[in-house]
């Protein structure tokens, strides 16, 4: 009679673990919060370019086609974890991307970029971090996918994974 | 070169922990030796060249680039060898190391097989964890081209204490591998009988707990410092993944001391000694995974997960299983009465257990919602408060008079005669103090019971004739008492206040009247920052101190940190961060009166040196024993 009961923790122990098995194959991501922006027309705003000589100017770059915002900092660790991504959305799938330089230095951005490559079709300047709040960012990196009618369609806060990259892949291909 | 040094001494790390597993199937002491310390010198090697790395500032090492910049200062060049997810796992395989060759060292003819079969175990961990460090977190991979300096360390991070948080907190986790491997050796040998096993893992136990208390409290003084939110333990994931552990611990080593004496619960404590590093191994995942955020998280990488995921599975069904099958032999019918020393013990025993099930659920809980209905939600403070309090309330007043009670049967009228000097000066103190302070509060009043129902019983043991109590247990629980009197002070009477603060203004906490004398600019090795001067009066205008809080800003990873400026003494602490602000509207200052909070340190302290002496005791009776 004794023997059963110490298959208990036993069959606890296996509850627990498929949970966790289950977490970690779920699309879940710890750092996806609800954007109130999702599904709204991105937001205005207008900044200098950090490789252009003429303004950036939102309403003009946004509507015509599928872009990615990237809000990015040269101090920001998981920005240069995820930097190989970001090139690979520019290289292997050629979707235009626009990096928004946040709260950085001019000349240290563009020796990231001219050490780590540039996937940036433009980079407004975000120096006070001004565009980040009207964005809701909640801290860098982020990305956003934006369909070809400007509207904001997916939301990820922190850096870009495998998986994070293979799902805004998909996300592309239903919205194209 | 010398990078590769290190890698190669990893990848010997790995043969000999392999070798080590297959030849302790064998009983050939002599290979065994040669496995032991070519595993411990191997991983010294690697562990040493990557801390050499950091110092030399090595940036050719991802793990440096990352992680350092030729501007910190060298205490934090060191410590931030392991303040990073792939060096924290040389630290972790350094101390498993030693753990392994202590373990060696109790191995004598007649206990060979006992010794060989925790070794073999132990090996597997090893295994595990280097294999793990290779495949998904080498430290020593390169990057090219060289760069000029490195990214930086977080500069939240940078703090004394926090520099030894982690070889501390994993010493003691590592020794609960050490219990975990002699349980399982236990449960899989059948000559049981003949081997005291509790009285081999005891001192691992007591010096895990030790040193997971201590390790602990660390990380709450730096949280406290740090963090500038004027509290010090804040339900974060990951400080629960390290108070799981601790409380089967202190479920364990309890259970032991029964074991040891009665030879009864010995099924319970070798499941004990199993969960306790099952957890240990489950917060390491937590973090390490990236399925839940908390300011712990290090750099998300799926494929780290699903590997610690992966080897708790193998680690956990195997004992488990073992458990199953094997732990009846380990069964017997003692049943006890209530009112003795092992019924205290027994019941206090379940209790940890529930707070330990009660914080595992509401760790797991936001997520399994999360994964079923899509729903955020989070659980904090309130729920921990509302569970734990009420269920550690009974355990804490059965630890007032337990150790009193006689084993087997107590009287219940000496019982009460041994206990009324201590009931009657916890009322009278209890009284005093809230005549003085005249502040009410249920918690607060059930606090300060509680916690001089505990000094009052351990003072008066000291001074009882009959002193078969032991001194260790004395002072670890005293400084429980004094660590409950500081959580109670600093929970229940906290006091805070937020105001915008221009030059000469002046402000009043409590009694005391505060004002900004003026705000500088200063530069430190690797930050500047704006400092406040304010002058603390109390009640006649007495200056009792300055208090100087600082905003930092580390221009090499563009962050800005704030360092609280606090006075302490016995009774309380005044806490000042200074927030963000200029000279036109003034700054945003945030004051805390936190009393009694020196006590939680203290009292931290205090169950740390009792915990050292019982290591050493108990260390010296396994060798009479040897």
């Amino acid at each position: 009679m004794k023997k059963q009961i110490f298959i208990v923790p036993f069959l606890f122990f296996i509850l627990i673990l498929l949970a966790f098995f289950y977490l970690l194959m779920t699309e879940r991501n710890p750092s996806e919060l609800p954007s109130n922006l999702l599904n709204k027309n991105v937001p205005k705003f207008e900044a200098n370019s950090l490789i252009k000589n003429e303004k950036f100017i939102s309403s003009e770059e946004f509507g015509n086609e599928i872009v990615l915002v990237n809000f990015f900092a040269t101090w920001c660790k998981p920005c240069l974890e995820e930097h190989s991504y970001i090139k690979r959305f520019s290289s292997e799938k050629k979707i235009r991307i626009i990096g928004i330089n946040y709260k950085d230095n001019k000349k240290a951005t563009i020796n990231w970029l001219n050490k780590l490559g540039n996937p940036y079709s433009d980079i407004p300047i975000d120096k006070d971090g001004r565009i980040a709040i009207e964005w809701g960012v909640y801290g860098i990196p982020e990305t956003f996918l934006i369909n070809s009618k400007g509207v904001i369609k997916y939301k990820h806060i922190g850096p870009v994974t495998e998986k994070i990259y293979k799902k805004i892949n998909i996300l592309v291909e239903k919205i194209e | 070169m010398v990078p590769y040094i290190g890698n190669l001494a990893l990848w010997l790390s790995l043969f000999f922990a392999t070798s080590q597993f297959f030849i302790s199937k064998k009983n050939n002491l002599k290979l065994i030796k040669i496995s032991v310390n070519g595993l411990l010198i191997s991983s010294l090697v690697s562990f040493f060249i990557l801390m050499y790395s950091h110092i030399i500032s090595d940036f050719s090492l991802l793990n440096v680039f990352q992680n350092s910049h030729t501007t910190k200062p060298m205490l934090y060049k060191i410590s931030g060898m392991w303040g990073n997810h792939e060096g924290s796992m040389l630290l972790w395989i350094l101390v498993l190391t030693i753990f392994n060759y202590f373990i060696f060292k109790f191995c004598k003819k007649n206990n060979s097989k006992f010794v060989l079969k925790t070794l073999e175990t132990q090996a597997f961990i090893s295994i595990g964890f280097i294999l793990f460090t290779i495949i998904t977190s080498n430290p020593f991979e390169k990057i090219i081209p060289v760069p000029e300096n490195g990214l930086g360390f977080n500069p939240i991070l940078q703090d004394p204490a926090l520099a030894i948080h982690p070889p501390l907190l994993y010493i003691g986790y590592v020794g609960l591998s050490a219990a975990f491997s002699i349980g399982v050796a236990t449960l899989s040998l059948n000559s049981y009988e003949k081997i005291p096993w509790y009285s081999y893992m005891k001192p691992f136990v007591i010096t895990a707990w030790t040193f997971l208390t201590i390790g602990i409290a660390l990380g709450s003084i730096w949280a406290y410092y740090e963090l500038g939110w004027g509290g010090w333990w804040f339900w974060d994931p990951v400080e629960n993944a390290s108070f799981m552990p601790w409380l089967l611990a202190t479920a364990l080593l309890h259970t032991l001391i029964i074991v040891e004496r009665k030879k009864s619960l010995q099924t319970w404590a070798l499941l004990l000694s199993i969960l306790a590093f099952l957890l240990s191994v489950i917060g390491t995942f937590l973090v390490r995974s990236g399925i839940l955020t908390s300011v712990h998280t290090f750099a998300l990488d799926p494929s780290r997960g699903i590997y610690i995921l992966l080897f708790t599975a193998v680690l956990g069904i195997y004992a488990l299983m073992l458990f199953w099958k094997k732990s009846e032999k380990f069964f017997d019918n003692n049943y006890f009465a209530f009112f003795s020393k092992e019924g205290s013990i027994l019941l206090n025993n379940v209790l940890m257990v529930v707070v330990c099930a009660t914080v595992f659920l509401g760790t797991i809980y936001p997520l399994l919602i999360e994964a079923l209905t899509n729903n955020k939600i989070s659980v904090g403070e309130p729920f921990y408060n509302s569970t734990v309090i009420p269920i550690i309330t009974p355990a804490i007043l059965v630890m007032g008079f337990g150790p009193l009670l006689s084993w087997t049967k107590e009287d219940k009228l000496k019982i009460f005669k041994k206990i009324f000097p201590s009931i009657l000066f916890t009322g009278i103190t209890t009284t005093f103090i809230f005549l003085f302070y005249q502040s009410y509060s249920a918690v607060g009043i059930l606090g300060i019971i509680l916690a001089f129902w505990i000094i009052s019983n351990n003072l008066f043991m000291i001074f009882k004739k009959n002193r078969n109590y032991s001194t260790s247990m004395i002072i670890s629980h005293l400084g429980v008492g004094l660590l409950i009197l500081g959580i109670t002070g600093s929970s229940v009477w906290q006091k805070e206040k937020i105001t915008r603060m221009q030059i000469e203004d002046q402000t009043k906490i409590e009694k005391y009247t505060i004002f900004l004398e003026k705000i500088d600019e200063i530069k430190g090795t690797n930050y500047v920052a704006l400092q406040g001067n304010f002058l603390v009066y109390d009640e006649d205008k007495n200056v009792i101190t300055r208090l100087k809080p600082q905003n930092r800003f580390y221009p090499i990873t563009n962050n800005f940190t704030t360092e609280a400026s606090i006075h302490t003494n016995l009774l309380r602490d005044l806490y000042v961060v200074l927030g963000e602000g200029n000279l036109k509207d003034g700054w945003v200052v945030k004051f805390y009166y936190n009393p009694l909070v020196i006590w939680i340190w203290i009292g931290a302290l205090v169950i740390f040196f009792g915990g050292i002496i019982s290591i050493s005791k108990n260390l010296k009776k396994l060798r009479i024993l040897n």
